[in-house]
């Protein structure tokens, strides 16, 4: 019993000390991104630029993708039910409403997290064991400037971009439904989906987005800075990197829910 | 005034003292070769010496300046002075041979991008790398890498230069050819250098000065031939590398491990 304790009082005491060490990364990277460039020190445009190709760029097909089948998944799910209450045709704003606030925000961040994410720890992992880390900061190169920064900055662009394509293409899979299986005429999906959707639904999912974006890029670049013991380690903190940020972006997908829910 | 002094520095790892008050000094343009056994501590030692760690105790002095209590930003400043060859080279693996060698020269001067280039060619040309500033790091062989990792360092025309392990993982020929880059640099350029190695012939090729460190402690310092000359055992079996070479052999060399099971019978 008293070890079982010991067990749980270390490891509360192990994540409290990463949340430290990755909440100082984070000031750290705010400052370059925002700061420092009125310092005269600008961001590493030209990183930042590469990222947001891989990252943003390189993500879109297989957002599309998830999101056009999900779309017509959630459409046949939705008409099926509201066929029982025999209105069928309030799927378009149920698909329109879902897609903004909650699934274009949540499978954009989980196609990011799995995708990129992971490739963030790789990349910075294999440079920390490879000792490229340790050489940045012997050079008073900040590996935070170099490495951190451009990565967050680019995940906090895309993300959100990524966000609005996942709304978009989600909404076009539940219209290819209300056309050609319950014939509804495309003016009048639209203006149905417009019927419900408000303002507040779209900012919401966006916001979402944001701290999803800060959820991945600060866990994919801390597992990778903290890998230990070569490439076998940068495949296990590969692997945790992946699998923290999705329970992260679970959690506060819910916390931001129930904010939005109650206010 | 020694350019790189060490006093009294200690570090423990997991209750064990790694480093129990290790005294150094460099004078400058000296080459000092670090020696020492496996695990007895010298990446440890070198690390220290470039703030990278943190020691549990003594002083670190580079340029007559402590730099342990440094903070990181005034850390940055003292890094300018020196440059660090890394055991594997540690070459940005995404840029360019040009671009790494570049990479301190468009951070920390204001120099004009023709003149940066012309800088990297000379650097490049220096290590006889001439010609390969396209080249990516993976496109290259180990001593090629440490090579191109050793423009990088000497980039900002540094005081003084560390290299761990700089023989390791390379054939004879190539680590002397490394060998005589790391001498060209201090005979040439006036260039200080800190070379941690077990490499015997290495090292006896390169050194002004020597220490040997075992069990955490400087146990003989001098002159080559001092070294050479020490009457400390341990000194003696470390430099006739009669205890690792036994060792060795019998893994390395059937042979060797046959013949010796021959005659001991
Ligand atoms: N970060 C660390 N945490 C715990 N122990 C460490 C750490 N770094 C080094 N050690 C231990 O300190 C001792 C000295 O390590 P160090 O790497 O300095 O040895 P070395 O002389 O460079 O050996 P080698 O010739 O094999 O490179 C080793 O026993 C090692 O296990
Ligand atoms: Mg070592």
């Amino acid at each position: 019993m008293r070890e079982f304790a010991g067990k749980i009082g270390r490891s509360a005491i192990g994540f409290v000390k990463h949340v430290g060490s990755a909440w100082k990364i984070f000031r750290e990277a705010l400052y370059w991104i925002f700061i420092a460039p009125f310092k005269g020190q600008p961001c590493k445009i030209k990183y930042v630029v590469d990222q947001m190709n891989l990252i943003g760029i390189g993500s879109v097909p297989i957002v599309a993708l998830v999101n056009f089948f999900f779309g017509i998944t959630l459409a046949m799910l939705t008409s099926y039910q509201l066929k029982q209450v025999g209105s069928q045709e309030l799927m378009a704003g149920l698909v329109g409403v879902s897609f903004t606030r909650e699934l274009g925000p949540f499978l954009a961040a989980i196609v990011v997290a799995s995708r990129v994410g992971a490739a963030i720890t790789a990349e910075i992992g294999t440079m920390a064991v490879s000792e490229e880390i340790d050489a940045l900061e012997t050079m008073a190169l900040k590996p935070i400037r170099f490495l951190v920064a451009p990565r967050l900055l680019a995940l906090l662009i895309m993300l959100p971009c990524l966000t609005v394509v996942a709304n978009v293409v989600g909404m076009i899979g539940g219209y290819i439904i209300g056309r050609f299986n319950l014939h509804i005429d495309s003016s009048f999906y639209i203006k149905l989906t417009f019927d419900y959707l408000v303002f507040k639904d779209i900012w919401t999912g966006l916001v979402k987005s944001v701290a999803f974006a800060v959820m991945i890029a600060l866990i994919g670049c801390y597992q990778g800075l903290t890998v230990r013991g070569g490439a076998a380690g940068v495949g296990i903190s590969t692997t945790q990197s992946v699998v923290q940020s999705i329970i992260f972006i679970i959690m506060i997908d819910c916390m931001f829910n129930a904010w939005f829910y109650f206010i | 005034m020694p350019i790189l002094e060490v006093k009294g520095v200690q570090k423990v790892f997991d209750n064990r003292k790694v480093l129990d008050g290790v005294n150094l000094s460099v004078e400058k343009g000296e080459t000092m070769v670090i020696m020492g056994g496996s695990g007895c501590g010298k990446s440890t030692l070198l690390k220290i010496m470039i703030g990278q760690l943190k020691p549990d105790g003594g002083e670190v002095f580079i340029d007559g300046e402590e730099i342990v209590h440094l903070k990181d930003s005034e850390m940055d400043r003292v890094r300018l002075k020196f440059g660090m060859l890394y055991q594997g080279g540690a070459l940005l693996n995404s840029l360019t041979l040009a671009q790494n060698v570049a990479l301190p020269l468009t951070e920390h001067t204001r120099l004009d991008r023709k003149i940066i280039d012309i800088m990297v060619k000379m650097k490049l040309a220096q290590v006889g790398l001439a010609g390969f500033e396209k080249k990516m790091p993976s496109e290259l062989s180990g001593g090629m890498k440490k090579r191109a990792a050793l423009a990088r360092a000497i980039a900002l025309d540094p005081s003084i230069v560390f290299y761990d392990e700089p023989g390791a993982g390379l054939d004879p020929i190539v680590a002397a050819v490394i060998d005589r880059l790391i001498m060209d640099l201090s005979k040439k350029l006036g260039m200080t250098s800190v070379v941690v190695t077990h490499e015997m012939k290495s090292a006896f090729r390169i050194a002004d000065k020597m220490a040997v460190l075992f069990k955490g402690r400087v146990i003989a310092y001098g002159t080559s031939d001092e070294i050479k000359n020490s009457d400390n055992p341990y000194v003696q079996q470390f430099i006739d590398g009669s205890l690792e070479a036994a060792s060795v052999s019998a893994k390395d060399s059937t042979e060797e491990y046959i013949k010796s099971l021959v005659e001991g019978n």
